[in-house]
């Protein structure tokens, strides 16, 4: 496959964020590849109702 | 690939935390990593010596990235070397999260969170309240 892509002007006046998380990017540059990746798990059975006992130390 | 100038007047960045990165100029690789486990119980209880990242699949679950078997021809062209941008105003990045001023080649971040949510038994009194008795 070719691929061609032309830069022209770009001028930017203020960005504004509030947050970039979880393996998120703001960028303000040229970059030749971008790999984010989030994984995000609550399973059914992170819900846990009992006793307060602490969750399995480190090993 | 010629890459362009970034040319930033101000930036403003309140708070950067959990293998966040902040990079002003060019780079050439960026690799963040971060994996949490998230834990809100009912009652404010904290042990500092808990958790078990082997324990929980997510921690170790393989990545599903597509491989790139196409040949890929890639030209680009800038007519404009520079990227003008006037003010940048973020308040928090966290979690293996990038802000990059600059070019780069290649950047790769990933981020695993587990959720835990910890109830405390529910009473059988309780349900009766719920249900309007008593």
């Amino acid at each position: 496959m070719n691929y061609e892509v032309v830069n022209r002007d770009i001028c930017v006046g203020s960005i504004r964020v509030i947050g970039v998380s979880s393996s998120s990017l703001l960028m303000v540059g040229d970059t030749n590849s971008i790999q984010l990746t989030s994984l995000f798990d609550t399973p059914p059975a992170s819900l846990i109702i009992g006793p307060f006992v602490p969750l399995a130390p480190q090993g | 690939m010629l890459k362009r100038t970034s040319k930033v007047d101000s930036l403003k960045l309140d708070s950067a935390g959990i293998a966040s990165v902040i990079q002003i100029g060019d780079s050439k690789g960026i690799n963040s990593f971060t994996r949490t486990i998230a834990v809100q119980r009912e009652k404010e209880l904290f042990f500092s010596n808990e958790g078990n990242f082997n324990v929980y699949g997510i921690f170790s679950y393989p990545l599903p990235i597509p491989p790139i078997d196409e040949p890929l021809t890639i030209q680009s062209t800038s007519l404009n070397s520079f990227i003008k941008v006037g003010s940048i105003d973020v308040l928090a990045i966290s979690a293996a999260s990038i802000l990059h001023i600059g070019s780069s080649e290649h950047i790769q971040s990933e981020a695993r969170t587990l959720q835990i949510r910890h109830l405390e038994p529910r009473e059988k009194s309780n349900r009766n309240d719920a249900l309007g008795g008593g």
